[in-house]
Parts: structure tokens; sequence; C-alpha cells
């Protein structure tokens, strides 16, 4: 077995993980990041919702109920996570617009607007109400948008039809990459003679030069342009994530892809390793302080068993809900599901709660009580805690 | 004003079982169903074509009928059954007086058993629960219940008979206290049709009294609740039977690339309030692991609960209630027709058929037995193979289904309900239960303009409901983080609902 040491073992690649690893690695930390797999931040909008239940996502945060993770992070730290992050991300070549005071209003695929705070600036031209007339490009083939769901609640809005060639979100991505098929696509768009307001796209719009090209095609037809954000496969969210990764390798960080945790070496009350399977040979990799960012259930942080539910990595205590019967209301839309609160306890250095480890803080969607869908806090409350956590790691390791 | 001799009501397998008997004895007949076929009891079954071993010991008749029609279907309707065979296994603790029972019943019916050791059955089927003592051998099959009533359905479609699905009858037209017509709401578009005919059939199983009722008839039914748990695997290629007496849990039955477990028996009253209990899924998860250990740990994708309509009986339990059916004749020009199995809906189609030409005073036989279900290359399902050469435009990947298959739908029966789309074409039928492939569906049904923009709208919403009334009780493990994503796609990424 092979012994690797680190001041900070992260667990977990989403955006909580790689904000605090970055973090943590642009300090001066040897700081190694586990994964699995891809984080589910790929199949997000891209989008960082703080708190989407107030105009003004501060003002939300304050109203959110009193057992929220939020409110175990200063308003001055949540500031500098955004203000952080909007800064790396400007750096990264894939800026973010919006500010922490104000939520901005993001076009779905429905036609609905989604409520966030920091969006990827491809969605900046999106009108903020429903007088802007739009014109919508979709794709031949393209399975998973169908200008027809904006159609039902726009009656302004039109759209024409663009044979790319290719059918997948993935593969019209990356032609747009090629300059010879972004130059023929405008000449093509330029013919259509568009007279709305302005014109939408399903995010297709480049893989890593989407700015770029929402621009170009902005400045050659004279009016703004934006993306709408699709079902997974999501081309912000995978913009977000390489960003993000690309980030946390340049500050010095190592990254152990497609390394799944398999045990955890204990003693007294600190973790000395984990070990993670690979071809090959079982490692173990040793750390001063771990940083638990591995999700909520989709994320694989937890695991729903018929009877319980079980934290994947240490097995920690989680607070559930209550039996599987109050897992789930039994209206779809409720939002209130009671699965939503499920996940882990922490003080108010984010360690476990109830716990005896003292190395381990944890941050992220695998909180207890966040309610993400209900509060529209998922990137933002991600980004907040990676901060907190980061800074409890590097007192505890002075 | 439709005119016609015979309307039968209700679309299940007894429905279209009567529709092909008629069909193919030359009498005019209209059928009417109020959802789509086989949305009640036929749909919510195990899909289990039994060999009559289940019930050789309670209902000695009932296995007769059940293992007669078992060779007649096989004979039949090829396409649309599975000969999988089935064993029933003996597992410590299960009785051996129950085993004699069984054999000497088996062989009193005229049953063909193999008695095998718990060796022969575990090379038969690997994942059976290796302690099992013995396992007994029937001619159990495999049935698919949606395929069989559109086989059925078929033949008389080809000899000029009416049909309307997602018709809700309203209203039994009577004149001088005979049943001279019915009265049906387009449940799309509100508006009403009326059908005259000199016979109507009460085919609609557990909705027969409320029918029934509209006359001013009544049928006594006693109406037992099952409840069923779908896996995410085929555990077995063999139907598996639990050698005891009929209780909760003991078949598991191999349907396509997934298995059936159940069932559970509660009394209900209304068949259109029916929910699941946690503890029926726990029961049945459970008492399926016992045979199949793997249960205890696969997928489960979805439950789902079926009405089964017995006739009324003193017996308390439900279990032991005849499956054996009844045609009354309500005197008026109406017959109900109730009680009875899948198994068997062929047998009771000809037997009602039979009570209609009677009282027509025609005399032809019934060739239903004989003849092989029309259209059965064309609706023989979608092979994996033709599939896969459709991949490029794959709209439902869990079962691989096509957009040119979805198109190919839409064109042929001019649906307007993305319900019809998913029967016929399995789409949204594998693990993510349609989170995905519906959105998509109901894009190209707006494409090809067959709904409003806004149509599309309510129907997402409404399968979203109806989805998830499916799978909330198969809710942990990964079909719980399916789950998780799904919601976060519809409420997360799209927007589709504001929290109050």
């Amino acid at each position: 077995m092979s012994v690797t040491e680190y001041d900070v073992i992260i667990l977990g690649a989403g955006v909580a993980g790689l904000t605090a690893g970055a973090f943590l690695a642009g300090r001066g930390f040897k700081v190694a990041l586990v994964t699995s797999g891809e984080p589910t931040a790929c199949l997000s909008t891209g989008c960082i919702d703080v708190c989407s239940r107030n105009n003004n996502p501060l003002a939300g945060i304050k109203a959110l109920p009193a057992e929220h993770p939020f409110h175990l992070v200063p308003e001055k730290t949540i500031r500098e996570s955004l203000d952080n992050f909007q800064a790396v991300m400007t750096y990264m070549g894939i800026p973010y617009t919006g500010a922490a005071e104000e939520n901005r209003l993001v076009l779905s695929a429905l036609g609905t607007f989604k409520t966030s705070c920091l969006v990827p600036s491809t969605m900046k031209a999106v009108p903020q109400d429903t007088k802007d007339s739009i014109h919508i490009i979709t794709f031949a083939g393209l399975k998973d948008f169908y200008p027809s769901y904006i159609l039902s609640r726009r009656k302004n809005a039109k759209f024409s039809v663009y044979d790319a060639g290719v059918s997948s979100t993935m593969g019209i991505a990356s032609h747009f990459e090629e300059k010879e098929f972004l130059e023929s696509f405008i000449d093509w768009l330029k013919g259509q003679n568009i007279v709305e307001d302005k014109i939408a796209f399903p995010a297709v719009l480049g893989l890593e030069s989407a700015d770029e090209i929402v621009q170009t095609i902005a400045a050659h037809i004279g009016k703004p342009v934006f993306e709408i954000p699709t079902i997974p496969p999501s081309m912000p969210g995978r913009r977000l994530f390489n960003a993000l990764k690309d980030y946390f390798r340049k500050k010095g960080g190592d990254i152990y892809w497609e390394w799944p945790v398999i045990g955890v070496e204990k003693s007294g009350k600190i973790i000395e390793a984990v070990m993670t399977a690979s071809t090959g040979r079982p490692n173990s990799i040793n750390g001063k302080a771990f940083i638990l960012a591995t999700g909520s259930f989709v994320g694989g942080g937890l695991t729903a068993g018929r009877d319980s539910i079980t934290e994947n990595i240490f097995n920690l205590p989680v607070h559930s809900p209550g039996p599987r019967e109050t897992w789930f209301e039994n209206d779809y839309f409720s939002f209130n599901h009671g699965i939503g609160r499920a996940g882990i306890k922490v003080d108010s250095s984010l360690r476990p709660a109830e716990s005896p480890w003292e190395n381990i803080f944890v941050c992220g969607g695998i909180l207890a009580d966040t309610e993400i869908l209900k509060n529209g806090c998922g990137h933002g409350l991600a980004l907040a805690t990676a901060h907190m956590a980061a800074q409890s790691c590097m007192e505890h390791i002075r | 004003m439709i005119k016609t001799d015979v309307i039968i009501i209700g679309g299940g397998a007894t429905g279209c079982g009567i529709a092909r008997d008629l069909a193919l004895r030359g009498i005019p007949h209209c059928l009417i169903e109020k959802g789509d076929f086989a949305a009640g009891a036929t749909g919510a079954c195990h899909g289990l074509l039994h060999s009559g071993g289940r019930y050789v010991v309670t209902d000695p008749i009932a296995a007769k009928e059940c293992y007669d029609e078992n060779l007649i279907l096989r004979m039949i309707g090829e396409k649309c059954v599975e000969q999988t065979g089935g064993l029933f296994v003996r597992l410590p603790g299960d009785s051996k007086r129950f085993r004699e029972l069984f054999l000497r019943g088996c062989e009193d019916v005229g049953i063909p058993t193999e008695v095998i050791s718990s060796t022969k059955a575990l090379d038969l089927v690997p994942n059976l629960n290796p302690e099992l003592e013995e396992a007994i051998k029937v001619p159990d099959c495999s049935i698919d219940p949606f395929r069989l009533c559109m086989l059925n359905i078929r033949t008389s479609q080809l000899r000029d008979g009416i049909i309307f699905t997602r018709h809700k009858v309203t209203e039994i037209v009577q004149s001088h206290g005979r049943c001279i017509g019915i009265k049906a709401t387009d449940q799309a578009t509100g508006e009403i049709r009326e059908i005259r005919g000199n016979i109507i059939v009460n085919a609609t199983g557990a909705w027969a009294n409320m029918i029934a009722s509209l006359a001013g008839c009544e049928v006594p039914m006693t109406l037992s609740k099952g409840s069923l748990v779908i896996t995410n695997h085929r555990l077995t290629n063999m139907v598996i039977n639990r050698l005891r007496p009929p209780s909760d849990g003991d078949i598991i039955v191999p349907n396509e690339a997934v298995c059936l477990a159940g069932t559970t028996s509660l009394a209900v009253e209304n068949p259109d309030k029916i929910g699941i209990e946690s503890t029926e899924v726990d029961t049945i998860i459970s008492e399926a692991g016992r045979m199949i250990p793997h249960f205890n740990h696969t997928r489960i994708i979805r439950a789902f609960s079926g009405v089964r309509p017995l006739l009324k009986s003193k017996k308390m339990d439900a279990h032991e209630i005849s499956r054996g059916f009844q045609i009354i004749d309500h005197g008026n020009g109406m017959y109900s027709i109730a009680g009875g199995k899948l198994t068997t809906f062929r047998l009771m189609a000809e037997k009602m058929v039979d009570a209609i030409m009677a009282s027509f005073k025609l005399k032809r036989a019934c060739e239903t037995a004989e003849i092989p279900l029309d259209g059965q290359e064309e609706l023989s399902g979608y092979p994996l193979s033709k599939r896969l050469t459709d991949m490029k435009d794959i709209v439902c990947e869990c079962e691989l289904v096509s957009r040119k298959e979805v198109e190919r739908i839409i064109n042929q029966t001019g649906t307007r309900n993305v319900g019809d789309i998913q029967h016929r074409t399995r789409l949204g039928m594998g693990p993510c239960q349609g989170g995905f492939c519906t959105f998509r569906a109901l894009g190209i049904m707006n494409d090809m303009s067959v709904i409003s923009p806004e149509q599309s709208m309510d129907m997402l919403r409404g399968f979203l409901q109806r989805r998830f009334r499916g799978i909330r009780y198969a809710l942990w493990g990964d079909q719980l983080r399916e789950e998780q994503l799904v919601e976060y796609i519809y409420l997360g990424i799209l927007a589709m609902e504001k929290p109050q």
C-alpha cells in the first residue's frame, strides 16, 4: 500500500469541495481532493443561487429558519465568498454577472423565470420581464430543448431551427468552438432577418469560450444574445465545474479522480487517512484535516436505505426527518418533502455535531436543513460554507 | 349518433376479449373505455399467465379454467406470452402437507408437474434462496397484459368494430325499462357522444357496480386491493411461486427487463381511491426476498396497486374468495360480467358472447380459441435489435425508444395523451420512470401540433404528479437518488413551480 501525506484532504469535487480546496491551496497548504467522479455541478444550470426567497438574497438568508446552516456563516464571509467566486471566474474566462444584494431572473427551458443571484455572463441579457420580444434559435434534433414550451408562456416569442449537423448538446457546443462553423452560422442567422428584441439560445454556445461566442454573435447581429440552461447534460454547469477544477489545480492542489473512498483510518478523536480504491492496490491518503463536501443523495454523500439514512465516508450521524413515511409528501410540487432536511448537523465551526471527530469540517449540500430547492440556495450555500469550513480547517491546523 | 348491436363498456382484457369474439362472430359492436386499454386491474396485475397451480388447493374449478386457457393462449398468442415456466418453491418451515395437497390437486386438474431437487432448481434459477427444500415445476408463463388487449382489439378494428378510448360513460340511456344506449364524454374535448345498441355489456371490473347503478342495477362485489413492486432487474427467468396457501408476496414474475412481485390483499371501498402503504411494500420485498434474496437489495423502480373485482362472498380473507367469474343478466338489455382473472379472460368473453348470441337467437360458434391473435407481427413489441439500429434519435434512454417511434405512434393513433405513447412504446418504463423522456415526448407532440403548448404544460404537470404517486412508495437507495435529480430538474433547472 502506498501512502501520501497532505495537510488537508477534500472529499468531493463539487462547487463546495473545489472552492474550499482552492482557498487552502492558495494559502500554501498541501491539498488533495479525492472524488469518485463528476460532481452534480455538471448537471446544474451553472447559476449561483444564494437565496431565492427574497429579491435581496442577503435579506432572504436572514429570514431562513433558525436551523438553516446559512446562519452559521457571518454575512461578511458570505459576501467574501461571492466576491471571490466572481474574481476567480473572471480570471478563468467564464465571467459571472450579479451582486449579493439583488437576485436576477434566468429564463428556463419551460419559459418560466428561475431566480438566481450570480449568473454566467451568457445569461446577462435575459429579459427581466415579459415585455421584450425574443427570437429563439434551436437546433435540429436537439432532444432536450423544445421552444414550444417557452411559446406557451411568452406570446411575443418566435423561433427558428438551425441544422448543426449534430444533435447532442456537447456536439453542438464543440462545433461552436470552431471558427468556420461559427462564421457560417452567423451568415445563416443574418439571413433570418430577426425583428425581435433579443435572441435566445439553448445553452450550447461553446464548451469553454461561451462568453466570447455570445459577444461575437451579438456584435454581428446587433441584438443582445443570451443562453437558456437546459436539462442535463448542461454546458453552463460543465463550464463552471471545469473552471473551478482548473483553478484548484493552478493553485497547486492535487486531484485524485475516480478514486472512491473505501475506508477510513482513525485514532482517538482524529481521522488520520482515507483509503481509496484505485486500479492496482488501495491507497492510503493521510491528512491533518478533512473537508467533507460529498453532496447530498444525488452527489453520493448520503444514501437512503429502507429504514435509515447514512453518510457514506465517515459514517457520521445523519439528521433525518423521521421514518420513511415522512421523507416525502403526497403532493409532488409541495417543496416541503422532509428528505430536503436530511444531512449532517454541524457546530459553529462546521464540525459534525454529536460526533467525536475534531478534524472533519462539513460544507455544501450534505449539510442538514438546507432545503435547497425550496430556498433556492444551492451553489451559494456551497460557496459560503466552503469558505467557512476552509477557515475553520486552517485554524485547526495552526 | 352511432348505432350498433352491442355496446361494451370497459377496455380491460375482458372487454377487449368480448370485442374480438363479437368481431369473429360477425356482430357489430362498439367498445368504450374511460382511460387507455388495460387501465384497471388488467394493467395493474403481475402479468402472470397462471398454470392453475396457485388455485388447485383452494379453487379447483378456477384452476382447471386457468390451465385450459393457459394452453390456448400459448397457442393463439405466441407474441404476447413468454413461456417461462414456473416453480413453486418450498422453503424451510413451509408445510409438507400443503405440498401433498398441491401435487394431488394438480394431478386431479391435469396440470403437469415435476418435483425437482434444490440443486436442480438452483441450476434453473441461480438467484433462488439456496436453502430451499425443493421445487415443483409447472407451466406458468409471463404475459404482457397491455399487448394482449391491443392484439384482441386489433381483430375488432379489422372487422369494423368501433373503439373509443378516453371516453367516460356518464349515462345509460333507457326507454320503457330497457337499456338502449349510452352517453360518453370525450375526456380530451368534453364532447358528449351518444351510442345506441341492443345490448350493453358492463365489463368494467372494479367499476362494475358504479356502471350498473347508472341503469338502476346492482353488481354485488368485494373489492380487494393488491399491491405490487417492480424491480429494475430481471432476477429470474421463470415465474417463482411460494409453495404454501395463497398469501402476501408469494409470486414473482419476470417481464421484459424487469420483475414484478406481489401481491397484498386489502379490502377497499372505492376503486378510484387506492393508495399504497409502506408496510405493504416492505411485506412484498421481505416475502419475495425469502424466495430470491437479492430482492432485499435490488432497486425497486415503482410500486402500484390494482383492484380485484371479486364477487361478493362471505369469506373474509380475499385470498380465499373464488377467482371464478359470473355473468349477470340484469333483464333490461344490460349484462354485467364480473370476477375472473386475466388468465381466463378469453373464456369469460366466450361465455358472454354465447349469452349475447342466444339472446339474438343467432348461432355461430366461438372461434377465439383456435384463431391466432391478429396483428402479432406488427404489435410484437419493438425488438432490441430494431431499437439499436435507430439509436441516433433516442428519446427514452432507459427503454431505447426513438423519436421516429414516438412520431409513428402519434400519427397512427392520433393520441393527445402522453400515456398512450408510454403504453405503446415502453417510453418512461425504465429506472427514471419518465423523468427525462416525458418532457421530450410532450415536446415532440407539441412540435407535431397535436397538442397546444398550454396543454403540454398541463400534461407535464399531471404526468409528474401521477408518476410520483407510483414511485413515492419505492423511494430509497438509487431510486431516491434518481428522484432527487428529477425533482431538481423540474423544480430547480426548469423552475416549473415556485415555492409558496
